[in-house]
């Protein structure tokens, strides 16, 4: 409780990289500041334009990724959480690409961008299924993004996940 | 974003210290900071890495002034009063002001631009700590008079653009702060008095039937709780200062209350006594009025108001005060009509746009909740809901100024009430019911050793008193506790609710435990709450079944000859090989229909389909979206789509979540209608539902909701629309005039006129106007296909309403007891012995409850377990005419706007009185209102 201010640390090397190539800067400054207008310091590193017009995606995005969540929570779990914050969609559970089961990881597609803010405001780092779940904007669902990428075809997050993940809270 | 007027659109106050902290790209900074001074102390603003935990002892003063000269002089006011590294984890409020103000002073000269904005803006959203903004403000007037004149004048000017753009929570707050100012002798407290009276008689012109519209009574009352509401922070003052001119404000109060009307708000009241009135006997304004009368009495001493100004008095006193000039309200809205039912719709949008913020709630007795001033309490509660305005989406600092507000007693009963309040706040929070959820859990883990027990208490106190619980209140109670108990390792102490099990199915404790359960399950799994509960093992029989599909045509050996499973089989193995709808719908009509019948041909597909679609959320959407235009097919009438949502249930009967899934999806893919839905919602399978289970009222929800999310998304695309069009219209205005432009220029070549522009110009331009007049016609007529799309969707909102409403009065009027043979409305609650004879005094009582607003007839937790006494057909009407008030409440404004056709045609004639007031009350109408025909 000793700071006002929410200080993210990057615990992924992966990520601070591919964040820091636009924001030269921030490499250097090892924390940041969470504001709710802020978009988070997840990128996906496929995304195929600019900084700007990634940020601008995510700004008018109404696809929420859900991270770190159990391999067993379902779509239904999914749903009734995420319900709460708004009318969804569609669901897309992240698959392994090899056992084409799920791997921890989902998008969740809300109809209203609202609804889309406060499932990122309100569920991030709460328990779904026991865990501590990460919800960040996405910049929209393509086919082909629900497989995993990491190495083993999980997420990219499994192979160095804990069952605690500060950078949640 | 100046634009924007409302407190939570505007860029929250913390944000500009990210701005000067992240270091964002130079660009980005740019555009954050256009027409800003550029502020030269970049370096000094940063934040430390490392935040001293706060109980770490250090030597405070001489680290605090190293703290302060490297936390920089933004993070100094903003954690101005909190216990924190910057101000070297002291509490002293003299030293956080001298400090904060030693740092002003070194940076003025380069950032009095910067620091005046930022002073305005912390002031406006950090509202708890004006008293502060107030002393340095007083300070700096000592040196600089011209700056805090100007901090005068900006506030008058903000204050009258928020009065006229009725901004509720900036102009209470700017209130706040010019009182905060008189304080520290920046402000005459004439002019406060000026200002209040101001205030005072617009409202009084309000409500007056010749010059006002006592429809706003609203906005009249708005006006003088503002004042009210100033005065903890300087009512002091002006009583030393302007004793006389004081004195006839609080008359002219006085006189203002004595006229007003007084709001009955049982359409609003989280609780309802037996006799179905609210039990709040005073409304919101005259129990502030009381409050501030005893504060009055006792001399305008406040302890949950710092007043840091006291000891700064021998400097501040020497400070020129400067006049506030006058502000004028916007003239009240005129009536449009005599009619009693505009009059209804004028008073519904006035309390839509100054709704009450706060509807207490007395959930703990006496002895438990803290014993603090009346006004105490007030003034602590507004800084929490003010807190949970400016700090929602922040979660720490939402948490951390919430446990750490600046007063000297605790406050962890009267913050869980005062949050339970918004959670369960009629009509609706101001937030989203899971944001509390969230400040809730988060609240638990900041004080682990006392929050958690009194979220406990409170869950058992309104077990206690669900029975008389409003219906919608309850429902996001289960919505709320299950969510809880979910990131609490679903730890509870179910045996003491075992008893439940021995009440009858209909109990409202009884629901509530298993409706908890059933959510409970649907966040995790079977297995999983069964083991929760295993200290309560009783309650098992309260779970749903396990959930999975039943299915009609599962395959085995004994029917394998049946037609069903025939074709049931047939169908999978078309699907399999991919055959297109068109092929199957034929395969349906040639083989099934002739011989078996159309309902027997979509029960055989549909139960198929759904069996394919059994797997999960998406593999449903999956084979809708593929093989929906069979199930359209088979279901052309309303007749057909009833059977179809009788063979979903049929088909997840063990699942309620998915049964209400599937019937959304269909709705959504309009395979099913919203009418058929109410319809088959009121068939009579479910109507005997109603007071035992979630379940059709769940379905019933989704439908109303989505048809209504439906016309807002609507309306929104249409409002983006016409700006859309307005743009393009000018673009090509714009590209025509500058394509006749250039063909108008023309040169004289071998004699004749030609066109003196380049042809490749010219062409440019050409293509550019066809692509500019393209995109306006485009636009166009996507809005006018918007606009017959939104025309469709309130005429079958219109339609959905008097369906909804017809079917509550025709299963309400055939199983209400009558009206007796004198008049006398039946007591549904009769029945109940807890109402009859045990009401002793109960422990409901609060300290400052003087003012008498909940000491009525709950039965409290003790008779409430000796048995529950109303009878099943009693139960089912209190139920269905709660929800008959909840969907009135809910939709009130769509209802106002068909109310003429609803009176006509659904509140005609001889119906039951307690149908209308259910009803009537949702709309806050008078029963007597409306026709008699």
């Amino acid at each position: 409780m000793a700071s006002l201010f929410k200080v993210r640390i990057h615990p992924n090397p992966n990520l601070a990289s591919g964040f820091s190539r636009c924001h030269a800067h921030a490499a250097r400054t090892p924390f940041r500041l969470q504001d709710p207008n802020k978009l988070s310091a997840y990128r996906d590193r496929r995304f195929p334009g600019t900084q700007e017009e990634y940020e601008a995606a995510l700004q008018a995005s109404t696809t929420v990724y859900i991270g770190n969540m159990s391999f067993y929570t379902t779509e239904e779990q999914a749903y009734e959480l995420f319900s709460r914050a708004g009318e969804i969609k569609k669901i897309i559970m992240g698959l392994d690409k090899n056992s084409k089961t799920p791997c921890g990881f989902c998008f969740i597609l809300y109809y209203s961008r609202e609804d889309a803010e406060d499932a990122v405001k309100y569920i991030s780092g709460t328990m779904l299924d026991d865990r501590p779940i990460r919800a960040d904007f996405d910049w929209g669902f393509e086919e082909g993004r629900q497989w995993g990428r990491g190495r083993s075809g999980g997420q990219v997050r499994d192979e160095y996940r804990t069952d605690y993940d500060p950078d949640i809270l | 974003s100046n634009t924007h007027s409302g407190a939570r659109t505007t860029r929250p106050v913390w944000c500009c210290v990210v701005r000067f902290t992240v270091r964002a790209s130079p660009a980005r900074r740019a555009a954050h900071q256009a027409g800003r001074p550029q502020p030269k102390t970049l370096e000094s603003s940063r934040l430390p890495t490392h935040p001293t935990p706060l109980t770490s002892p250090r030597p405070a003063a001489r680290l605090a002034a190293a703290d302060a000269m490297s936390a920089g002089w933004r993070t100094l006011l903003l954690r101005i009063g909190d216990r924190c590294p910057e101000y070297g984890g002291t509490a002293d409020h003299k030293e956080h002001i001298e400090t904060c103000y030693g740092v002003l002073c070194r940076e003025y000269e380069h950032s009095k631009d910067a620091i005046f904005e930022f002073l305005l803006q912390c002031a406006e959203q950090l509202p708890h700590k004006i008293p502060f903004f107030g002393v340095l403000i007083g300070l700096i007037n000592l040196e600089n008079e011209e700056f805090a004149k100007a901090i005068v004048d900006t506030t008058q000017a903000n204050l009258q653009d928020a009065l006229h753009t009725e901004n509720r929570d900036r102009i209470r707050i700017l209130l706040r702060f010019l009182s905060g100012l008189m304080c520290s002798k920046v402000v005459a407290p004439n002019s406060i008095i000026e200002m209040f009276e101001t205030l005072l008689s617009s409202a009084a012109t309000i409500l007056d039937e010749e010059t006002g519209n006592p429809s706003w009574q609203p906005r009249a009352d708005f006006y003088v709780y503002c004042i009210l509401a100033s005065l903890p922070w300087g009512g002091q003052e002006l009583f030393e200062q302007v004793p006389d001119e004081f004195e006839r404000v609080l008359v002219g109060i006085q006189s203002y209350i004595g006229i007003r009307r007084h709001f009955d708000d049982i359409a609003f009241s989280v609780f309802e006594t037996d006799q179905g009135h609210s039990p709040n006997k005073k409304d919101f304004m005259e129990d502030l009025w009381e409050r501030i009368q005893t504060l009055s009495r006792n001399g305008w001493k406040v302890k949950s108001v710092p007043k840091p100004h006291l000891s700064f008095e021998a400097q501040l006193v020497d400070g020129k005060s400067h006049r506030v000039s006058s502000i004028s309200c916007p003239p009240p809205t005129p009536s449009q009509s005599s009619s009693e039912i505009l009059k209804g719709q004028e008073k519904h949008e006035a309390d839509l746009k100054y709704p009450q913020r706060l509807r207490r709630l007395h959930i703990f007795p006496t002895n438990k909740a803290e014993n603090m001033q009346p006004v105490d309490r007030f003034v602590v509660e507004e800084c929490i809901l003010d807190v949970l305005l400016f700090f929602n989406g922040c979660r720490k600092e939402c948490a951390f100024y919430l446990v750490s507000l600046p007063v000297s007693f605790r406050y962890e009963y009267l913050m869980a009430e005062t949050i339970f309040s918004q959670l369960l706040l009629l009509p609706n929070p101001p937030f989203k019911p899971i944001y509390y959820t969230l400040v809730i859990i988060d609240l638990c883990k900041a004080l682990p050793g006392a929050f958690p027990s009194v979220v406990v208490g409170a869950v058992h106190a309104l077990f206690d008193r669900i029975s008389n619980m409003d219906t919608e209140c309850r429902t996001r109670l289960i919505l709320w506790f299950s969510h809880h108990l979910s990131n609490f390792q679903f730890i509870w102490p179910w045996q003491e609710w075992s008893y439940v099990k021995d009440l009858p199915k209909w109990a409202p404790q009884r629901v509530f435990v298993q409706e908890v359960l059933e959510r409970e399950i649907r966040l995790s799994y079977f297995e999983k709450i069964k083991q929760s509960i295993e200290d309560a093992a009783e309650l098992e029989e309260l779970l749903p079944p396990k959930a999975g599909p039943n299915f009609k045509y599962h395959s085995d050996e004994s029917n394998e000859n049946n037609d069903g499973h025939r074709f049931s089989k047939e169908l999978v193995g078309m699907i399999r090989g991919k055959k297109n709808t068109r092929d199957i719908i034929l395969w349906a009509e040639e083989h099934i229909i002739p011989t078996n019948g159309a309902e027997f041909a979509l029960g055989v597909v549909s139960q198929t389909l759904l069996d394919i679609g059994s797997k999960s959320f998406t593999h449903l959407i999956t084979v809708l979206e593929r093989y929906g235009q069979i199930i359209s097919k088979l279901c052309p009438n309303e007749e057909m789509q009833l059977l179809l949502m009788d063979e979903i249930g049929a088909y997840w009967k063990n699942s309620t979540q998915m049964t209400a899934i599937a019937i959304d999806r269909m709705m959504g893919y309009r395979l099913l209608s919203n009418l058929a839905i109410v319809k088959w919602v009121f068939s009579s399978a479910n109507v005997d539902q109603f007071h035992i289970s979630d379940r059709p009222w769940e379905i019933l929800r989704n439908a109303v909701s989505k048809t209504y999310n439906r016309i807002s998304d609507l309306r929104k695309e249409i409002q983006s629309l016409k700006k859309g069009l307005q743009v393009a219209k000018e673009v090509s205005a714009k590209a025509a005039k500058e394509l006749e432009e250039a063909k108008s220029v023309l040169e004289i070549v071998e004699g004749q006129p030609a066109p003196a522009e380049r042809p490749g110009r010219l062409r440019r331009l050409e293509v550019h106007a066809d692509k500019a007049k393209q995109e306006e016609i485009t636009t166009e007529e996507s809005l006018e296909a918007k606009g017959a799309l939104l025309v469709r969707a309130l005429e079958e909102s219109k339609e959905l309403l008097k369906l909804l409403f017809k079917s509550f009065v025709d299963v309400l009027t055939e199983r209400l007891p009558p009206v007796s043979a004198d008049g006398e409305i039946p007591n549904l609650r009769a029945g109940d012995l807890n109402v009859n004879f045990a009401a002793p005094e109960t422990a409901t009582m609060e300290i400052d409850n003087e003012n008498g607003a909940d000491n009525s007839s709950e039965p409290n937790g003790q008779s409430s377990k000796n048995g529950y006494n109303v009878g099943e057909l009693e139960q089912w009407c209190l139920c269905t005419l709660g929800y008959l008030k909840s969907f009135s409440r809910q939709y009130a404004t769509e209802i106002w706007s068909h109310i003429t056709m609803l009176d006509e045609e659904v509140f005609a004639g001889d119906i039951h009185p307690l149908i209308r007031k259910a009803a009537f009350s949702g709309l806050c109408r008078f029963p007597s209102e409306g026709s008699h025909l």
